[in-house]
């Protein structure tokens, strides 16, 4: 059996006394859709930000497709084939949504820091980026500013940035954050398509996008896991209930 | 920390140019280029309009090169005339070699410049580009104060404060340029500075432009993105210190003297002036700065003492109510008009001419009010001033543009805002209509 | 032995006046994030002030109006400029502050000329106060220390014991919570730069006579200043003082010394040609390098970089 995509192994940070998370381990095998949930503040977004590089493990290590990739930068993280979305919408508000989705093809088209090269002349990149306009719903606005466009037409392209590299593993901090009904649902199928043969790691607080896209799903509340597996046997799980469903449980049912 | 690099969000949101769709305009502009570089000699024939020439093609590299870190990287470099000046050092000695019978063509120096350029950045952006916004800044003003106190330092090297000179009408004629007549030198600084300025041009489009663009807008995202955004910054600093130098080494073949001057503070603070004047947010936008400061520059100097006070308040001026500079207020027209509402903007922008001018002719008068008393005190006679005799010790004649300021300012902080919110309005559907 | 006591004494005296200076801006940067680059045109400012009020009604006037007047422009400048460009970013208010620095470098030598204007220390206060080593010590060099110790230690309580030093200290980390707690967070701010432009400028008005009042005073001291905050540690007043002390003591006690670098080093064990252009540098030659040196090393070098010290 090959490595999992993702290996999380006793992670532990904590901010000055305050301890966000305690020994929180997960495997996350190739080619799964994987989502994670838990109440605010349980530490999910700590978590995506200690996988890839923007903050310091206290202690632990986390296995990128079996290589250590422990106290890397967030760039040496992503060569190695994992790329991230944000939950706060982080677009080049200047650049034009065309640009925007070719700065983050750039590293995956082999464009390296040339200039000595035109950027118009790496072909392939070109048109992959047109067809994730396509896919993103996004055509029409190629040539606006990222700054200047609606919120959802933000968030699309937030999840654009992050699956147009080509990256293995691909971690979502809420990608539906702010959506319509309809635009969720778009959004959905669009993670569908994209993410087969990749893996995907996703926060997200809409149980029916998790309970419809995931493979598996970890539970984190108050800085640990309390459950993790198929969709069914969290579903069932007490202390799940407890902890944190509540008043959503009927939505399981 | 992210956002401190954010320039100023009314230079922002506009939809950047599809590349390649612009081609032809492009090529249209460069065509215009060059052929204005060939014809403005023929116009401005004298040794004056030559040399004037000369010194905007030196200012128009110098900018833009300023501009690869202000404007497309996001960087505030207080220290560029470093290597301008190195660059131009670099060039002089060389050029003292070619006078000592070096065969080199003279031509080729400004390359010496270009390396001069490069190999002071060196050090100097792997220290500043670690950084990024007020802190970069702050570096790049501590950088500076350091070339001109090791300039000065070592007069064996610098010159003291003689500089060092030399003669361009030595070494190998290339392409039959032997400096004979003053028309030579403009054609020599001319072809680099096109060829600087393509090169340039040719950055902004290739993988590396593109990502100091991204970097500016968004550091941490870039990181993300599996590229170093301290790794971009250093790059992007190490070309624009190169094509300084390139500016630097055309200085001195039109000089044939460099200074510690060159280097110093004053003329860090020039190029800024100039490329913010023009326009960070635009390719073009400093080649338009560097040719109108410089031509104020001559222009206005030979009329009246007070250009530099006249340059510091466009400057503010700029900064605080139109951080685009020029070309940033043609760039927000242009979709205006295209759109064919134009007309409408007539009427309130009209309204504002008036206020404009009673504001300009009030501060006019009192700067110069102000230099003549100077002048007076001097010795020097006071002379006349729009066709009036000036008498600047008698507290009567300070009253009437005393008056035409506080008039026209009053009439501005009228009528500014409806003018104001007509162009937002404009721009608004003008939007509309195209998307 | 009495001439290095004369050398620490003016060490002091340079010291303590940069320290009025950077206290000032430390507020600023500090508490605003501003990096105010016209910082040293108020003290210029100041200076010039003083010399005209001198002039007119006297020195001890002139100790309480020029400040207080530059005061009032820094309020002005804070909030008529600085408040409009501060929605542009940061580095839109720091080019603004340029351009002021610039407009104040050029309306200066307009009012005053372009050469130093005679400022001089008040009669009361020019006589011997003790002689050391044959040196008559000026009895105003003790005033400036009396003055510059005062405002240190009001500073201080000011801060530490106060309403406003409560605000002042909480908006420095927290604006956000200052504001919310009810707390007019830009008056704070449009005070703090005021009372920030005043300090400079009372450093103006009592340094400039025994410096000199010229025009170009501001851009002789502007990127010291700006070492000197770096160094302390922005928005710690201590942390300048401590700063101001040392680059004071570094600057005026390597101007007495004129050893040769080569010489110096090769005395360590560094090999540099001492007949060579660096091996000829003298230690007075390279002294007014220094706080610049540490400017660019401190900000570079520094994991935390530039706002280490802001928590955000």
């Amino acid at each position: 059996m090959s490595a999992p995509a993702l290996s999380l192994r006793s992670l532990h940070k904590s901010f000055g006394a305050t301890s966000i998370l305690r020994d929180v381990s997960l495997d996350i095998p190739a080619g799964t859709r994987h989502a994670i949930i838990g109440p605010n503040g349980a530490g999910k977004s700590t978590l995506f930000h200690l996988v890839t590089g923007r903050l310091r493990l206290d202690r632990g290590s986390v296995w990128l497709a079996g290589d250590d990739i422990t106290g890397q930068s967030p760039h040496a993280i992503f060569r190695r084939g994992l790329a991230r979305s944000f939950q706060v919408t982080s677009l080049f508000p200047r650049l034009s949504v065309f640009e925007n989705l070719r700065v983050a093809g750039m590293r995956a088209a082999g464009c390296g820091h040339a200039f000595w090269r035109r950027i118009d002349g790496f072909a392939a990149l070109g048109a992959r980026i047109e067809e994730m306009l396509a896919l993103l719903d996004l055509g029409p606005r190629r040539d606006v500013a990222a700054g200047a466009l609606a919120y959802a037409e933000q968030r699309a392209l937030e999840i654009g940035l992050a699956l147009v590299g080509g990256a293995h593993t691909i971690l979502l901090d809420e990608p539906t954050a702010g959506m319509s009904r309809a635009e969720t649902e778009r959004a959905v199928a669009l993670l569908r398509r994209l993410s087969a043969g990749r893996t995907l790691v996703m926060i997200e607080h809409d149980l029916s996008v998790v309970f419809d896209l995931a493979d598996a799903i970890t539970v984190l509340a108050d800085g640990g896991v309390i459950a993790s597996g198929p969709p069914a046997s969290v579903r069932g799980d007490a202390r799940v209930r407890a902890a944190y469903l509540g008043a959503a449980a009927e939505v399981l049912t | 920390m992210p956002g401190e690099t954010q320039l100023p969000a009314s230079v922002s949101v506009r939809p950047a140019r599809r590349i390649g769709r612009g081609g032809r305009g492009a090529a249209l502009a460069w065509g215009g280029a060059i052929a204005i570089a060939l014809i403005a000699p023929h116009l401005f024939a004298s040794g004056f309009g030559l040399s004037l020439l000369c010194r905007m093609a030196i200012a128009i590299v110098f900018a833009l090169s300023f501009n690869m870190l202000l404007g497309q990287g996001g960087m505030l470099d207080f220290g560029h005339a470093v290597f301008f000046g190195l660059g131009g050092f670099a060039t002089m000695h060389l050029l003292k070699l070619v006078d000592g019978g070096l065969a080199l063509p003279v031509v080729l120096l400004p390359l010496a410049g270009a390396l001069g350029g490069a190999l002071a950045a060196l050090p100097a952006g792997w220290l500043a580009t670690r950084r990024e916004g007020t802190s970069f800044a702050m570096i790049t003003l501590g950088i500076a104060e350091l070339a001109v106190a090791l300039v000065v330092m070592i007069p064996q090297w610098f010159g003291g404060e003689e500089g060092v000179s030399g003669d361009r009408s030595g070494g190998v004629a290339l392409f039959g340029f032997d400096f004979g007549s003053a028309v030579q030198i403009y054609y020599v600084l001319a072809a680099w500075a096109l060829l600087a300025a393509a090169l340039m041009w040719g950055v902004t489009r290739t993988p590396l432009g593109r990502l100091a663009n991204a970097v500016r807008d968004n550091p941490l995202r870039v990181d993300f993105l599996g590229y170093d955004p301290a790794r971009i910054r250093f790059l992007t600093f190490l070309l624009a210190g190169l094509f300084a130098g390139v500016a630097g080494g055309m200085q001195a073949l039109n000089d044939e003297i460099m200074t510690v001057s060159n280097i110093g503070s004053a003329a860090s603070g020039a190029v800024l002036l100039m490329t913010y004047i023009g326009g960070v947010g635009t390719f073009s936008g400093p080649v338009i700065g560097a040719v109108l400061v410089t031509l104020l520059q001559v222009a206005l100097g030979t009329v009246t003492d007070a250009w530099q006070l006249y340059s510091g308040l466009i400057f503010v001026a700029m900064v605080l109510w139109a951080p685009g500079g020029i070309s940033g207020i043609v760039q927000s027209h242009a979709p205006i008009l295209r759109a064919g509402r134009g007309a409408r903007l007539l009427g309130p922008y009209l309204a504002l001419l008036p206020a404009v001018g009673l504001t300009l002719a009030g501060t006019v008068g009192l700067a110069e009010l102000a230099y003549r008393l100077q002048a007076v005190r001097g010795g020097a006679r006071a002379g006349r001033l729009f066709g009036l005799a000036v008498a600047p010790t008698d507290p009567w004649q300070w009253l009437l543009p005393l008056a035409l300021f506080v008039l026209g300012a009053w009439l501005l902080s009228r009528l500014a805002p409806p003018a104001r919110a007509a162009w937002q309005e404009a721009a608004a559907q003008a939007a509309r209509g195209v998307s | 032995m009495q001439e290095i006591l004369l050398v620490l004494l003016n060490g002091l005296v340079y010291g303590l006046l940069l320290f009025m200076l950077s206290s000032g801006l430390t507020l600023i940067v500090g508490m605003m994030g501003v990096l105010n680059f016209a910082h040293a045109s108020f003290y210029m400012l100041g200076a010039y002030f003083a010399y005209t009020i001198s002039v007119g009604i006297g020195f001890w006037p002139a100790l309480v109006i020029a400040p207080l007047l530059v005061g009032v422009l820094g309020v002005v400048v804070e909030r008529y400029g600085l408040r409009a460009v501060h929605r542009n970013g940061k580095l839109a208010e720091l080019l603004f502050t340029v351009g002021l620095a610039f407009i104040i470098g050029e309306v200066v030598p307009l009012i005053w000329g372009r050469t130093a204007v005679p400022y001089r220390v008040p009669a009361a206060l020019d006589f011997p106060a003790f002689t050391l080593g044959g040196i008559n010590y000026q009895a105003y060099r003790l005033f400036m220390m009396a003055v510059s110790v005062a405002i240190f230690a009001g500073l201080y309580a000011a801060l530490a014991r106060t309403r406003l030093g409560l605000v002042i200290r909480a908006a420095l980390t927290h604006p956000e919570m200052v504001a919310m707690l009810g707390h007019n967070v830009p008056r704070v701010f449009t005070l703090v730069f005021g009372a920030g432009c005043a300090l400079a400028g009372l450093a103006g008005v009592i340094g400039g006579n025994v410096f000199t009042t010229t025009p170009g005073m501001a851009e002789a001291l502007g990127a010291i200043v700006f070492a000197v905050v770096i160094m302390g540690g922005l928005g710690s007043i201590p942390g300048a003082l401590i700063a101001s002390l040392a680059i004071g003591f570094i600057q005026t006690a390597s101007v007495t010394l004129d050893a040769p670098l080569g010489a110096v080093l090769g005395r360590i064990g560094l090999p540099l040609d001492p007949h060579g252009a660096l091996g000829q540098l003298t230690i007075a030659h390279a002294a007014p390098a220094v706080p610049y040196l540490m400017l660019v090393l401190l900000l570079a070098l520094n994991p935390r970089g530039l706002m280490g010290a802001r928590a955000d």
